[in-house]
């Protein structure tokens, strides 16, 4: 029998009742298919492009992509010792998960000590540490200064000028508390980010400077490492400078640049499965063997790769909360 | 032929292959160059994907090619409009602008071709000859050296002020005021931020820049038909190419001017820290200075125009002087070379010219065949860039206005940049409408903040003592100069006065 192709009324009205409903369903199948993350996600970078952060947060996205499927777009803000990068991401980017920020928990959490922002420090979270790197104590590749005992003699018989990418560092920190310890008299003089700090070492504007090792790995042999305030992980490339710690018998943290994404309170807790994912990811990603390589192409230190979880990062920048209180006076000119 | 020789043949035939990058490149980085807000710098990092994809090699003639032209570039609106493209020609239009009024803006286009030309490759072959020598620049211009530097450039408001003293000074000091604006760079400490988060990094120089000259000149602009005086738009309305020789001409019998120019542009260039802003102002500033024609400058004089575009093109090679020899880049367009450098494996110091010698020289000789390839490409347009004169203002004013004010969104992203440059540009009207001049108020934005830093940074190391700025011989011997390059003028001025060649 062959059936009739003409259009009848209960066809059309068939027809037109499920067009109808599958427009109205329409949103919702959308939503079901809307799989985060749906489009890129947006990062801040409170520093210049072309620093320590930039480099290594390239590296590590590109690594990361593969796991979370997504692009990243970085937007930069430096100004004000990180302090805008900061406050555009709290103030003026939606806490809907496809915004983060990459910190450097260190020196920026330390600001915080120095001057509170303008939102409350619980509406954020770091939860996702890339790397550990240490500051270290290096001089220009011309110095006089061979060992950091020669630095320490030399304070004790005048005030030495110590070039420091911002006031409120840990590097800053790291140095006065060598002041502290061995009589030495060192006055801190803030170089605008780590290439000034290189500058100032090399061409002799200061004694000599204190910053993040990896700036300083990629100044080169156009600079001495002489100590570092922490770990020293890669040896030959520190040029084996004693530990803070160990040399001066102290028992101080290591003071760190430690960057890590952190996202609005908010986000996390209005959107958990993102939240889950972004961490998922983020894990996966050390577990790649490339990470290390693309690590090293991008002039980074693969031994400074370290995994941090929320509780990890909450404790560093808790730790770094307290220095910077107790050093305030001397950071600030408070 | 030694080794070193060699290898700069081999690393020129090598670059001479890539012409097709090259070209691209020169005519990317013009455009860039001569739209405000956009430029060398912003352009490499949003195709950094791109070139960290490519060889190291052919990133590199890439980005150096760009660089170059993006220079150029942003002295072809300065020019044409009055319209610096990047804050390094911010001293072009001073002489370039009133050229172009005046239906020469064809020779001035041609005059600021070959002298940036001529100056970035004169500058690049010094800077292989003498790197060693110039790296060691670096070693002896500390912050009270940089002071006097910076002051060398800010006198150029004096030069300025020079037709009016008074008001030349009100508007320097305002500019000097409007710097001061934002954290300070001791503790980080906001001022006169008024709460506004836009301000914390200072007032930002794009829509500063493009407010005071773009804005303003489009408000004025519209009170008239053409950009051109009647004079000038009799002259082009018979355009030949005989403009443009004439150009090429005026300037290479100017050499020995393109050559000492260009030379403290690359001085100054090899300074971390200092850029083609402070290089175009004080190179401006001592042509004027030793010029026999002192009151020519600021009417379409060829010698203010050369100066600061030879200057500007001089610190190109200038800033990759500390990024080689010393890891330290010397603007934000060498930050970005540095990347991809390191991208690839390659680590900076004394050494690199010893560990890789093809990538350490071969960026100077891109920058030399991008030079040259942009003459060949670049002088032939002038004549068709200059009709842009004869474009009437009722056109020609919405497109200035829009394009700038984009510009001024680009570097940051902020609506309230865009609202910034609206106010300059208010301001700038004011300031013309009164007699006021721009640059001068431009070179205290500019200028200001740098020398707070570094005056602060002196008194810091000196622990406040102010005698610091007399404790080194070098800075001394600046001073002494300052003095006299400030004293010369009023000096001649005089004796011709008495002479009776000016009354």
């Amino acid at each position: 029998m062959i059936r009739n192709r003409l259009i009848t009324r209960r066809s059309l009205l068939q027809t037109g009742a499920a067009l109808s409903a599958t427009t109205l369903a329409a949103p919702g199948i959308l939503r079901a298919q809307d799989q985060y993350p749906a489009r890129n996600i947006q990062i801040v970078v409170p520093t210049a492009e072309g620093g320590g952060a930039d480099r290594n947060f390239r590296a590590f996205t590109q690594i990361w992509q593969k796991y979370l499927n997504t692009g990243f777009e970085p937007s930069y803000y430096p100004g004000a010792s990180g302090r805008v990068g900061y406050e555009v991401f709290m103030g003026r980017h939606d806490a809907d998960a496809y915004s983060l920020i990459f910190g450097n928990m260190g020196p920026e959490v330390l600001n915080w000590a120095m001057q509170m922002p303008d939102f409350s420090l619980d509406d954020y979270f770091y939860w996702g540490r890339v790397d550990v790197d240490p500051c270290v104590v290096f001089v220009g590749a011309e110095s006089p200064f061979q060992t950091i005992d020669d630095i320490v003699e030399e304070g004790k018989k005048r005030q030495l000028t110590v070039g420091t990418s911002r006031m409120a560092h840990p590097a800053s920190i790291g140095i006065l508390s060598i002041g502290d310890a061995t009589g030495a008299q060192f006055n801190l003089i803030p170089l605008a980010g780590g290439k000034g700090t290189v500058a100032g070492a090399v061409t002799g504007e200061v004694d000599f400077s204190v910053l993040t090792s990896g700036s300083v790995i990629a100044a080169g042999d156009a600079v001495r490492t002489l100590c570092v305030m922490g770990t020293n992980r890669v040896g030959e490339r520190l040029n084996n400078a004693p530990e803070m710690n160990a040399h001066f018998n102290l028992d101080l943290p290591e003071m760190l640049s430690s960057r890590a994404f952190a996202i609005h309170r908010k986000a996390a807790e209005d959107f958990p499965e993102r939240y889950a994912i972004l961490q998922e990811t983020f894990k996966q990603s050390f577990e790649d063997p490339e990470l290390a390589v693309v690590y090293e192409e991008s002039g980074g230190a693969p031994e400074y790769l370290s995994y941090g979880g929320p509780e990890e990062c909450g404790e560093f920048a808790a730790a770094m909360l307290e220095l910077g209180g107790k050093y305030k006076s001397l950071l600030s000119g408070a | 032929m030694d080794g070193t020789g060699s290898i700069l043949l081999s690393v020129l035939w090598d670059t001479l292959g890539y012409w097709w990058v090259i070209v691209p490149s020169i005519l990317l980085g013009l455009v860039v160059g001569g739209i405000p807000g956009f430029s060398a710098a912003n352009t490499i990092i949003i195709l950094l994907p791109l070139t960290l994809s490519m060889d190291l090699e052919m990133g590199l003639i890439f980005m150096i090619s760009l660089y170059c032209a993006a220079r150029m570039g942003a002295g072809i609106p300065a020019i044409l409009v009055n319209i610096p493209g990047t804050a390094g020609a911010a001293a072009t239009p001073l002489d370039g602008y009133p050229m172009s009024q005046q239906g020469r803006g064809q020779q001035a286009l041609a005059i600021s071709f070959v002298a940036s030309v001529m100056g970035g490759l004169l500058t690049t072959l010094i800077a292989i000859a003498a790197m060693p020598i110039l790296a060691r620049v670096g070693f002896y211009m500390h912050s009270v050296e940089m002071i006097v530097v910076m002051l060398f450039g800010i006198s150029l408001i004096a030069s300025i002020a020079a037709q009016d003293l008074l008001k030349g000074l009100i508007a320097g000091f305002f500019g000097l005021m409007i710097g001061a604006i934002g954290t300070d760079t001791v503790y980080a400490t906001p001022r006169g931020t008024f709460g506004l988060l836009e301000l914390y990094d200072g007032v930002p120089l794009i829509p500063a820049l493009v407010g005071l000259f773009a804005v303003s000149e489009a408000f004025i602009i519209i009170e008239k038909r053409l950009i051109l005086t009647e004079e000038g738009a009799a002259a082009m309305a018979k355009p030949s190419w005989a403009a443009s020789f004439e150009g090429v001409a005026i300037t290479l019998k100017r050499w020995w001017h393109v050559v000492w120019t260009s030379i403290l542009g690359l001085v100054i260039g090899v300074i971390p820290g200092a850029g083609a802003s402070i290089a175009s102002f004080v190179a401006y500033q001592q042509s004027r200075t030793f010029s026999k024609t002192p009151e020519k400058y600021g009417t379409g004089h060829p010698e203010g125009l050369i100066a600061p575009e030879a200057a500007n093109n001089g610190v190109t090679s200038g800033t990759l002087v500390p990024l080689l020899v010393l890891g330290i880049p010397g603007g934000a367009t060498a930050a970005i070379m540095l990347v991809v450098m390191q991208y690839h494996g390659v680590s900076f110091g004394p050494s690199l010219f010893q560990r890789n010698p093809d990538v350490a020289y071969g960026m100077f000789i891109a920058m030399a065949v991008a030079y040259v390839m942009m003459a060949f490409t670049i002088i032939p347009l002038s004549r068709y860039m200059s009709r842009v004169t004869t474009i009437p203002t009722i056109y020609l004013a919405p497109l200035i206005i829009s394009f700038t004010l984009v510009g001024a969104f680009v570097p940051r992203e902020y609506m309230f940049d865009m609202y910034l440059g609206l106010g300059f540009g208010v301001l700038g009207y004011i300031a013309r409408k009164t007699g006021y001049h721009v640059a001068a108020i431009l070179i205290g934005v500019i200028l200001g903040p740098l020398l707070e830093t570094y005056f602060l940074r002196a008194l810091k190391i000196a622990n406040g003592d102010i005698m610091v700025l007399f404790s080194s011989n070098i800075g001394n011997v600046l001073w002494v100069l300052l003095v006299l390059s400030l004293a010369l003028p009023v000096v001649l001025d005089m004796k011709r006065r008495k002479q009776g060649v000016i009354v």
